[in-house]
């Protein structure tokens, strides 16, 4: 069983701060939490909401309606008041409620309480615990050392307005028995954390970046992770200068990576090329949100892959991963980085805004500074050639500083690195440089098959759909009456492992591809590759993150 | 068949005359004047006839020569990874102040340890002809047919008022006194601007070798760099007298040596800590 509550209200209202504190203490407490922001672009005003899911069994997804909704607005309550399930509670920031909720005014109760009103949004978690049938007191324990640092007085004031929004909620205490604690882990982390302590732990130097939602997050927590890990984070003036800097720091020899959305990615898209000539290792997060143009800033999609798949004018080898959950984004940002040294070419990582916020438990996560092996040549020196033509088209890579002199040049050049017009020589540089292609394809991940062998259908995937998409085939193969079903899931969408997706798309007799698009982006890739003729498409563009219950009603 | 187009491929590809050759005589002559560590020398370069002078040098050195536009926050990125580098970026006006200009102001604003040699002949050169953000107003081109309407833009105010640590004007004509800037910037740690006033030989009839010779005039040893009101007035002043020489200086620190990630070490030599 699980349970979704929904803490909505006006941007600046403490929304997210609910949010957070309630994920935290439940995720503390042992249970499986999956919290998820739904948010406009701006600063006061609107209508925000921050969903968090509690379940005695992993989450890898959100869904559509909710258990308990805290509305902070009346806003709230009107748009997002028909989402709560029958039997469910509706608790208003008001003493008069309109409707069928509650009046809880849990900023009366924080003044009266505590003399501050930013302190409603305790006063809510500890109704929400009420409600929900959980004892506050380990609400107040968690209160108390999450202020311990903040003196007796704040933490107090804290338990008592915990205990207030408790027992406000009157006849509604335990109208809702929530989740059993499992021993979920404690720690939570989100998508977008996941990949900067990845990115700092594999020895990322330099973050630079121009703030661009959803991406911003990765570069929030590299920032914050900049003083352990030695880390320079610089916002650059733009996304162009952004791709630059990590251009000219992964020649001078250091990993480095940027954080983006589409609309920035656009502007890397020449650096991006200038990689692919110069053979650098750079490596982007492209974390995506609905377009065209600004589009919506602050919601979630999947309308990026082919920009991804085909950024940058000429022609040159990449890896694109795209990772499912929180623990792959951590994974997957060590391997594309890398996978991006090895092959001396830049590697992406493709989120959205859902994955990117998801926030669920995982495991204690390794802080230890563990760098990637960055593949430099040591014996480079005098007559050194940066890009010596070789069999597997990867050069020794000498940096700069060294016994060797290091040319490199977005000009076509000689294996040297010198600025050439020579056509033979374009052409053993352009075949030496697509040679890595093929074994950056030999390299490529497995798609993930979860479901049962016999699956008469097939969820076809990439990216943050992996969670969504499990929910669903785990829902449909619980009713017998539904033929069962299966979930392919690919990690990594460039190259691909073309071996494995054949085999596995080759035995259902439904596929279904789901994807955050309207014209079916990936479907057109496994066309593209032979391995698919015709499928059905399972798209959503409307800036929300599809659910199980989504994607089973489009079955 | 596939022409052996490697045979006329010739170096340097300049025009004869081009003020560039002065330029690179001085940059080879300041390596071996000064005994610089070319192993450690980077030349980061964008596009352009100026930004190919990376690959000529007599001695080797470290080259990046990245995209149009682009050299500063690549020059940015490698002084990031290894301020132990010196890194000179060498460029011209369209490549800096046009194509790369916001990276110019930024670049400038947080004063990172980067020479800007910038071959400043108003005009540009390997796309033929047209006018570059320097060029004079009134200056016709076959795309700016009835003459250039906008100001000059004026790179060494912009780097004064954004108190970057030398900004200096000299003149690929004379050939002592560009070496004696070049050498100059190389002392400095922060930001450094050399706008070098250059001939084209091909595409400017207005500011000729004659045009700069009759015009620049080396700034007195009465001049304090440090004054930045005075620096601002040599900045503006153009027309029959042109300035050169180090026009402004400042303490600020470089933006290097305020990043606590390289107080004990280079990026670089911290990565296998």
């Amino acid at each position: 069983m699980d349970i979704t509550i929904r803490v909505a209200g006006e941007a600046g209202q403490g929304v997210q701060t609910t949010g957070t504190l309630l994920a935290g203490v439940c995720g503390r407490l042992g249970l499986h939490v999956a919290a998820t922001k739904s948010y406009m672009s701006r600063i006061r005003g609107g209508l925000n909401w921050f969903d968090v899911r509690l379940g005695e069994a992993p989450l890898c997804a959100g869904r559509d309606d909710a258990d308990v909704l805290v509305a902070l607005s009346e806003a709230a309550l009107d748009v997002l008041g028909g989402g709560v399930r029958d039997g469910g509670v509706a608790l208003y920031d008001g003493d008069e409620a309109p409707g069928a909720a509650t009046g809880v005014n849990f900023t009366q109760i924080a003044r009266d309480v505590a003399e501050s009103k930013v302190m409603a949004n305790t006063v809510a978690t500890g109704a929400i615990f009420a409600v929900c049938g959980y004892d506050v007191e380990k609400l107040c324990d968690y209160l108390r050392e999450q202020f311990a640092d903040k003196g007796e007085d704040v933490a107090e004031k804290n338990v008592a307005c915990a205990r207030a929004g408790a027992e406000r909620v009157g006849a509604l205490r335990g109208a809702l028995t929530g989740p059993k604690a499992t021993g979920a882990p404690p720690a939570l982390m989100t998508g977008a954390e996941a990949i900067g302590l990845a990115a700092a732990t594999a020895g990322v130097k330099l973050a630079a970046a121009y703030p661009m939602t959803p991406g911003t997050g990765t570069f929030t927590t590299l920032a914050s992770l900049a003083d352990d890990y030695g880390i320079v984070v610089e916002q650059a003036e733009d996304e162009i200068a952004a791709v630059n800097m990590l251009c000219g720091a992964t020649y001078g020899g250091v990993p480095a990576m940027a954080s983006t959305s589409g609309g920035g990615f656009a502007l890397m898209a020449e650096g991006l090329s200038l990689a692919g000539i110069m053979e650098l290792p750079i490596c982007i997060v492209v974390a995506q949100r609905p377009g065209p143009a600004t589009g919506l800033p602050t919601r979630t999609g999947q309308q990026d892959l082919q920009f991804a798949l085909r950024a940058g004018h000429g022609e040159f080898a990449r890896a694109v991963y795209a990772p499912g959950t929180v623990a792959q984004c951590g994974e997957l940002t060590r391997r594309a980085l890398q996978t991006a040294h090895r092959f001396q070419t830049p590697a992406l990582i493709l989120t959205d805004q859902f994955l990117q916020d998801f926030q669920t438990n995982v495991d204690e996560p390794d802080r230890t500074y563990r760098p990637i092996d960055r593949c430099l040549a040591d014996d480079a020196g005098k007559g050194y050639k940066r890009y010596a033509v070789t069999d597997s088209g990867v050069s020794p890579r000498a940096i700069p500083g060294g016994d060797a002199f290091v040319v490199v040049d977005s000009d076509s050049h000689t294996d040297a690195g010198k600025i050439s017009e020579d056509l033979r020589g374009h052409v053993a540089q352009q075949d030496k440089r697509m040679r890595k292609a093929e074994a950056l394809a030999d390299e490529a991940l497995a798609p993930e098959y979860y479901g049962p062998d016999d699956a008469e259908r097939l969820l076809v995937c990439w990216g943050s759909t992996y969670g969504p998409c499990r929910e669903a085939v785990d829902a449909n193969n619980a009713d017998r009456r539904r033929k069962p079903a299966a979930m392919l899931h690919f990690a990594q969408v460039w190259p691909l492992h073309v071996a494995a997706a054949r085999d596995a798309l080759g035995g259902p007799d439904e596929v279904y591809c789901v994807e955050g698009n309207q014209t079916a982006q990936f479907a057109a890739l496994l066309r593209e590759c032979g391995l698919l003729d015709a499928c059905a498409l399972i798209s959503r563009y409307d800036g929300m993150p599809f659910t199980a219950r989504y994607i089973l009603e489009a079955m | 068949m596939l022409y052996d187009v490697a045979q006329a491929d010739t170096s340097p590809a300049w025009c004869p005359g081009c003020g560039n050759f002065g330029i690179l005589k001085a940059f080879d002559a300041v390596v071996e004047d000064n005994a610089i560590n070319t192993r450690t020398l980077v030349l980061v370069s964008g596009i352009g006839q100026a930004a190919k002078l990376p690959h000529y040098p007599d001695k080797p050195v470290n080259v990046f020569n990245g995209l149009h536009g682009r050299a500063l926050p690549a020059a940015t990125g490698i002084k990031l990874a290894n301020h132990d580098l010196t890194v000179v970026v060498t460029s011209g006006d369209g490549d800096m102040y046009g194509e790369g200009g916001n990276h110019f102001i930024h670049a400038a604003r947080r004063n990172i340890g980067v020479k800007a040699f910038v071959h400043n002949n108003q005009v540009y050169g390997l796309t033929k002809g047209q006018a570059s953000p320097t060029s004079e107003a009134g200056f016709t081109t076959k795309i700016q047919t009835h003459g250039v309407t906008s100001e000059r833009f004026n790179p060494l105010a912009l780097a004064i008022c954004e108190d970057v640590s030398f900004v200096a004007r000299s003149f690929s004509g004379d050939r002592e006194h560009l070496k004696a800037m070049m050498s100059a910037a190389l002392q400095y740690e922060g930001f450094c601007l050399l706008d070098i006033l250059q001939p084209c030989v091909t595409f400017n009839r207005l500011n000729t070798a004659k045009w700069y010779k009759d015009r620049v005039k080396p700034v007195g040893d009465a001049h304090d760099p440090t004054d930045r009101a005075a620096a601002l007035e040599l900045a503006f002043t153009w027309g029959d007298e042109i300035p050169v020489g180090v026009i402004y200086t400042s303490e600020r620190p470089s933006f290097e040596s305020q990043q606590p990630a390289l107080e004990a070490r280079t990026l670089v030599g911290s990565f296998d800590r």
